[in-house]
């Protein structure tokens, strides 16, 4: 290869990395002058740099003032003194100094200035209620603690990703993470532990600490071997009382918290005391990402890597023994558990008002605008109806607009909807239909070759309901004739494949934004929750999970114009029971004269397809 | 409404009603919409409907010459009257009247073209 060829190559490559930063930190190069601002172009955080390897090779040619490594990145930034210091830092480093990933050769370009950088999770005060003790035990200590524990004979556990795990005094059960408080382990907390106790009392005195704490009688010991972490959870609350107490032994790591939308790293030092209490130990969930390398902030408020070594964690907790009481509800497995419970107790004299005042009133307001947004039909539903032969009678329970019955103009399409809006809807496009509800069907028994409900039952607030809905299918059903039924899935991401229901969340940053709208949701729920009427149900937020299957869904009226009241407006809440996985194919195994034909998954939607048997005439 | 749709409708739902069918038909208002005429379409849609009822809807409109009061064996070749089916099943259409139940004499009204068969809570 000639000299030249190399060059050219090593021209190129460098010309794309300073088009990556230009790009990324919206900063430009100095192409012909000179400046005191230099990247490196091929090595930085991302690639393991750390900042003592950085200053120890560029003070031999010159000074910086700065050092900006940004997380995440290939590439990092100095300020020099002077331009002279620059100029000489690059001429000495540019393609010669090896400190780039695996020894490679870094190169080097003046930039007219550093880019701003992002606001540090470093930075940010910690999650109130978390206190780091530094130096709570001496190296003489965690050496005999580390002695007593004994982690060297314990089996790794493949479940929880090799980690080796032991416990004291009770089982952490991973399963339903939980312990059994009437299973008291055999192996107490070692009694070498017993005197952090008073140190721990006498430094929450000193130190005017705000957090109470209890002597632990549950110790779950981890050793993390290098690139080994814990996904982020949170302590079940109603398992342990607050403080959650860690001591961290033979390494530091970077603890990542997160709530919502806020995320803090945090440095566990070795031989340091974590303690999360209140806030902390409730409402943030704690997590150690996998990796060998954890990015920490220097003395100088710096971004540099470190590299792990193996890590023995010591967490201390005591158990709770009775529900949950803390102000946190949307980590709360006590809280969460009760909004499960209000929700299975529909009571059935309630169902019909609470199906009269947040269905049929809803979409009699809304249907012209809920008529505007459904016209295109569903592939697979249509495919269903172009299956009957000709002059099929075809039935569509809960028509709605009446998109479907002109999808096969071959069947004798009639349709019947609730809503006398949406009927009228039907009725300017010349379609066949009535007004009836779904669980009394005014159509003769055995008289309909095929029957669809498509997006009904969903609505019907008991489980009696939605089987009756099912039941007067069956019965208008001729022998041998089919029906098919789509209901709302609870889960909108089956197959790991979001729904276009949650594709439609347009919000910039999708994911992060959503879960912090629940999370606010969630908060008002509870407090709004006892005002509803008539029964007291979540209001779902568009476009995300459902975190329950009795729901109510807002409607939010667009195009409103000047004419229309305010109360045309508004948003109108609209009640969902979305349904569980084989909910749907369980109830058409409690109908006797129908079997299922097949079932599955579609545009977020449980469907079933069904036929009447023949000998149940 | 229809009356190929008036053939299917039945008030059984009502709570003691046995059979609720046919139900009596009356019509304030009819228009006649033509559509295009499918031999095939009627001559296969005629056993899936209930011939006594077809003969009383061909009544309630006044074109009971026109239609036998016992269902013929073989239509196929019987165009005129496939015809005339076609006209009563599918052309006429019922804007405004009443459905009534035989047993109990609740009226299901019938506006601009579409029957309220909807019952009350206290009904079923």
């Amino acid at each position: 290869m000639s000299s030249n060829y190399q060059s050219k190559k090593l021209d190129k490559k460098q010309k794309r990395c300073v088009a990556i930063i230009q790009n990324e930190c919206k900063i430009e190069p100095v192409a012909d002058g000179i400046s005191k601002y230099v990247a490196i172009l091929n090595a930085g955080l991302s690639t393991g740099l750390t900042e003592e390897l950085v200053l120890e090779t560029v003070e031999k040619f010159g000074k910086i003032t700065r050092l900006l490594m940004l997380p995440n990145k290939s590439y990092c930034f100095m300020e020099c003194s002077s331009t002279e210091d620059a100029q000489n830092i690059v001429q000495n480093m540019n393609g010669i100094s090896k400190i780039g990933q695996k020894e490679a050769v870094v190169y080097l370009s003046y930039f007219d200035s550093l880019p701003q950088a992002e606001d540090s999770n470093w930075l940010k005060p910690l999650p109130k209620g978390l206190v780091i003790l530094n130096d709570f035990v001496t190296e003489e200590e965690e050496k005999l603690l580390l002695d007593v524990i004994k982690m060297d004979n314990v089996e790794v556990d493949a479940a929880l990703k090799h980690r080796r795990v032991k416990h004291f005094g009770y089982e952490f059960i991973y399963g339903k993470n939980n312990v059994d408080p009437h299973k008291p382990l055999t192996n107490k907390i070692p009694q070498k532990c017993d005197a952090l106790w008073p140190r721990l009392e006498s430094i929450s005195k000193s130190c005017n600490y705000d957090f109470d704490w209890y002597v632990p009688d549950q110790l779950t010991v981890n050793s993390y071997e290098p690139g080994q972490g814990i996904p982020p959870h949170v302590d079940t609350h109603s398992a342990f009382l607050d403080p959650i107490l860690s001591l961290s032994l033979e390494s530091d790591v970077v603890l990542e918290f997160r709530k919502g939308l806020e995320k803090r790293s945090v440095l566990l030092p070795r031989r340091s005391l974590l303690v999360m209490s209140g806030e902390a130990r409730y409402d943030w969930t704690h997590g150690i990402t996998p990796r060998v390398l954890d990015v920490v902030m220097t003395a100088n408020g710096n971004l540099s890597t470190r590299r792990r070594s193996k890590r023995t964690s010591l967490t201390f907790r005591r158990l709770r023994r009775a529900p949950c009481n803390c102000n946190f509800p949307l980590l709360c497995d006590t809280k969460l558990e009760a909004l499960k419970r209000t929700e299975s107790t529909i009571e059935s004299e309630k169902a019909a008002l609470l199906e009269e005042k947040n269905v049929h009133n809803v979409y009699d307001h809304i249907a012209e605008h809920f008529s505007e947004t459904r016209h295109s039909p569903w592939p697979q539903v249509a495919d269903f109806l172009k299956s009957f032969p000709q002059s099929s009678i075809l039935l569509d329970v809960g028509c709605g607009n009446g998109k479907y019955l002109n999808c096969n103009p071959n069947l004798l399409n009639i349709g019947c909807d609730r809503s006398s809006g949406l009927l009228k809807v039907c009725s300017s496009l010349n379609y066949q239909t009535f007004r009836c509800d779904c669980i009394h069907v005014p159509v003769r028994s055995n008289s309909v070759d095929g029957c669809i409900s498509i997006a009904v039952i969903h609505h019907l607030a008991t489980k009696e309901r939605r089987l009756m809905a099912i039941k007067e299918l069956a019965r208008i059903l001729r022998p041998s004739g089919q029906g098919l039924i789509y209901v709302w899935a609870k889960d909108q991401n089956a197959n790991n494949k979001k729904s276009s229901y949650l594709r439609q969340n347009k919000s910039v940053n999708k994911q992060k934004a959503t879960e912090e709208q629940q999370r606010q949701q969630t908060q008002q729920q509870l407090e709004e929750k006892a005002k509803e009427a008539p029964v007291s149900l979540p209001v779902h937020t568009n476009r995300t999970e459902f975190l329950q299957q009795d729901v109510l869904v807002p409607w939010k009226v667009k195009n409103a114009s000047a004419q229309q009241s305010e109360a045309e407006k508004s948003t109108f809440l609209r009640y969902y029971h979305v349904f569980e996985e084989n909910e749907l194919e369980s109830l058409i195994g409690e109908v006797n004269d129908i079997k299922l034909v097949k079932s599955y998954y579609d545009q977020g939607n449980h469907c079933v397809i069904f036929e009447k048997l023949s000998k149940s005439l | 409404m229809k009356l190929s749709t008036y053939n299917f409708l039945t008030s059984k739902a009502i709570k003691g009603v046995k059979v609720g069918y046919p139900l009596k038909l009356t019509i304030a208002k009819k228009d006649v919409v033509e559509t295009e005429f499918n031999p095939t379409f009627i001559e296969r849609l005629l056993p899936k409907l209930d011939w006594n009822t077809v003969y009383l809807a061909a009544q309630t409109v006044d074109l009971a010459d026109d239609i036998p009061q016992e269902q013929p064996a073989a239509v196929a070749d019987n165009e005129e009257l496939l015809q005339r089916l076609h006209h009563l099943l599918l052309e006429i259409d019922v804007l405004e009247g009443q459905l009534e139940c035989p047993e109990t004499g609740r009226v299901f009204p019938i506006t601009d073209g579409i029957p309220n068969m909807l019952l009350n809570e206290d009904e079923v």
